[in-house]
């Protein structure tokens, strides 16, 4: 890693620190920060932090990077500042999954109704949505070469998806449509310790397969016709890509709802600040980025000593949108 | 007369803003107005040769008065009535009817009017037994999933009124039905918070069908249980602690004070943990509040839609950890449905606050009704 960028580096990772600690110690309910310390520590048992907060908290980290990795991969595979994991179809994929699930009792009535109950059932219709979605994006992609055309097919298939969606809303009761639209909030306060291990699994295995195609993603920037020239497997490359994304979007819509702002923004607030393309340095930028913002957004959404919460998904957008455009104005000049 | 009243049912006029008061020669007898004592969202007033229903709150925060003409039927050849007054005008009693809410059909089946239901949405959710058995007869006519009435299939059926609800006045559906000339009135029973108002509403449909003296009667006994219940709840000194709900994800939902499961609670003199909360509608808290506040809550009411411990266990480990579940002190209404399916709770619960309000006394201080058999509320195995 060149020199230049170990300060900055530092300075991130001490902000996850001290965020990660502020996101423990601020809730609704008020704990000492000596008792805080101690349920850490294993010395004293508190269940809101040590079975609540500490897995809220490691969810948020898991979130944010991934969803800012995953809009970084696909930024750059499409050379498309636009580009995020809802482009490609897979958050759609996995909201349609849901939405079966959730709305489907009212339509097709019998066993649905029975998987309802289930918070497993979300999750593996989640991610079985993103999977078949990106199935279906990898069968066109190997017909179509243009990386535009895909993404415009990423568009159509989260079209289809909304209009299925909006069929089945019409059949479902009351109920079924409210706990749609809470799933839609998205939230990160819902996994137990072994589903958070199980969302870390999947996690990783997308995060090594970004690490393996770092030099792929830097002579893609640089044109396809480039990087077929450095003797890029393009194909292989492309594919290795595109399943990292679906597995990392896929997997925290799944646990986590759909969490907008992040994907698409991250890897910008990361590139304006870091001024570099070069994804040795984006990728782990973009990881702590993703992570402190999330914690940042949580912490905000818990709305410290009041008994609400905010839901997090208008947190992310509400917080995080402004951000970007300020910087964008700043430099009036985007990096990409 | 029956093209008088098809005349008459035609003139539906929009919300008139303005009062206009009512001409000199229709002076107010008020004998026999029915005295209400509880709800606050309906009025009727007794002119001699008829009556004028108003509707003033059909959904939260409405600043809309609905008006409505009620003549007999022996009486409409022989009056006029401005129609531009009224927001439609109607023959009484009612003979075809459609309501679009569960909770409508025990006050036809109390009055003994059921069999005047020609059209229902959904009639699946209907447990009620005698509507029951029209719908099974095919004498009431299916008109479409939920909310979402079929319009076309309403028109057909040509009843005299719709009885509607609407959360916030804007629903297409009823403003077709309207123009058709058939007329909507909005039932706001669901928008009162005390439970013996919601109840005090079967007093609507009783002015509908003319009877007004078996509504009052029958609400007349409806309170008397309730309040007789009330106080026998006042007798034990030491009351329960409450919790309510069940999360979505990590908020949990529960009524507010204001709400009349709250007061049904307290009412049972069960000590809700929320009975201070001045919220208006539910309240959505963090998990951590709720389990700082209600781990140690002796009993555990409405978790939500869960029918079965072992459902609320496989929804989040967080709930096992609550004393109220540990002691398998988890009470629900889902469990007791009609032969179709629907809730009987969503829809008798509103009509006969006096068995809810006994149901809740048997679980809170079940040495009080020991007799007493739960019409809604179940213990979760």
């Amino acid at each position: 890693m060149e020199k230049k960028y170990t300060y900055p580096f530092l300075i991130l990772i001490a902000l996850l620190i001290i965020c990660f600690f502020v996101n423990i110690s601020l809730g609704s309910v008020s704990i000492t920060t000596k008792e805080i310390f101690n349920s850490l520590i294993g010395k004293a048992d508190n269940y809101i932090i040590q079975n609540y907060r500490l897995p809220k908290a490691f969810t948020a980290i898991l979130v944010g990077s991934g969803l800012g990795i995953s809009g970084l991969l696909m930024q750059t595979l499409f050379r498309n500042p636009l580009a995020g994991p809802f482009v490609l179809g897979i958050s759609s994929g996995a909201s349609l999954g849901v939405a079966l699930v959730i709305l489907g009792s009212g339509f097709f009535g019998g066993i649905f109704t029975t998987l309802l109950i289930s918070k497993w059932s979300v999750v593996i219709a989640a991610s079985l949505g993103s999977f078949l979605v990106l199935l279906a994006v990898m069968i066109v992609s190997s017909r179509v070469r243009d990386t535009m055309a895909i993404l415009i097919i990423g568009l159509m298939f989260g079209s289809i998806t909304a209009a299925v969606v909006s069929v089945l809303s019409y059949f479902s009761s009351a109920e079924q449509l409210q706990q749609y639209i809470f799933w839609g909030f998205g939230s990160l306060g819902n996994l137990s310790w072994n589903e958070l291990l199980i969302f870390f699994l999947i996690y990783l295995t997308g995060v090594l397969m970004t690490i393996v195609s770092i030099k792929g993603l830097n002579t893609l920037l640089l044109g396809e016709n480039y990087a077929k020239s450095m003797g890029l497997n393009l194909k292989q490359s492309r594919l290795i890509i595109i399943i990292a994304t679906s597995l990392l979007a896929g997997t925290i819509t799944a646990f986590a709802g759909p969490i907008a702002f992040i994907g698409l923004a991250i890897p910008h607030m990361t590139r304006q600040i870091f001024h570099t393309s070069n994804h040795k340095i984006l990728l782990p930028a973009v990881f702590l980025f993703g992570a402190i913002v999330m914690l940042i957004c949580d912490s905000i959404a818990q709305l410290p000593t009041s008994d609400y919460t905010l839901p997090i998904n208008a947190i992310t957008s509400l917080v995080g949108a402004p951000v970007v455009i300020w910087l964008l104005v700043r430099k009036r000049k985007m990096l990409f | 007369m029956k093209k008088i009243s098809l005349l008459l049912l035609f003139l539906i006029l929009v919300n008139c803003k303005e009062d206009k008061g009512l001409p000199v020669k229709h002076q107010a007898s008020n004998k026999e107005n029915p005295s209400l004592s509880y709800a606050e969202g309906f009025s009727v007033e007794n002119y001699q040769d008829f009556k004028v229903l108003e509707i003033k709150n059909p959904w939260p925060k409405s600043d809309k008065t609905y008006r409505y003409a009620l003549v007999n039927k022996e009486v409409a050849p022989k009056i006029t009535l401005n129609k531009d007054e009224f927001d439609a005008i109607l023959i009484t009693p009612i003979e075809k009817i459609v309501v679009t809410s569960t909770t409508h059909i025990p006050a036809l089946e109390l009055l003994n009017v059921e069999n005047t239901l020609i059209g229902f949405p959904d009639t699946n959710y209907v447990s009620s037994e005698k509507t029951r058995a029209l719908i099974d007869e095919g004498l009431v006519r299916e008109l479409g999933k939920n909310e979402s009435i079929n319009t076309e299939v309403l028109l057909e059926l040509r009843p005299e009124l719709v009885i509607g609800f609407g959360i916030d006045g804007n629903n297409k559906a009823f403003d077709n039905i309207q123009k058709a000339g058939i007329p909507v009135i909005f039932n706001g029973d669901w928008v009162e918070t005390s439970p013996l108002a919601k109840a005090e509403w079967i007093k609507f449909f009783g002015v509908l069908y003319d009877k007004e003296k078996e509504a009052d009667s029958i609400f007349k006994n409806i309170e008397a249980d309730y309040l007789e219940a009330k106080k026998i709840a006042q007798n034990v000194t030491q009351s329960p602690t409450v919790l309510s709900g069940a999360m979505y994800k990590d908020i949990w939902y529960l009524p507010s004070g204001t709400s009349s499961e709250a007061i049904l609670l307290k009412d049972a003199n069960a000590n809700y943990l929320w009975s201070d909360t001045t919220d208006k509608g539910s309240l959505s808290l963090n998990f951590e509040v709720v389990f700082d506040k209600a781990k140690e809550a002796e009993i555990w009411i409405s978790p939500s839609y869960y029918s079965s411990l072992e459902a609320i266990e496989k929804a989040s480990p967080h709930y096992t950890k609550f004393k109220a579940f540990q002691n398998k002190a988890v009470y629900s209404f889902v469990n007791t449905t009609g032969k179709t399916g629907g809730v009987t709770y969503f829809e008798m619960g509103m009509a006969r606050p006096d068995l809810v309000l006994k149901d809740l006394i048997k679980i809170t201080h079940p040495e009080l009704l020991n007799d007493y058999e739960p019409h809604f509320f179940e213990r979760l195995k």
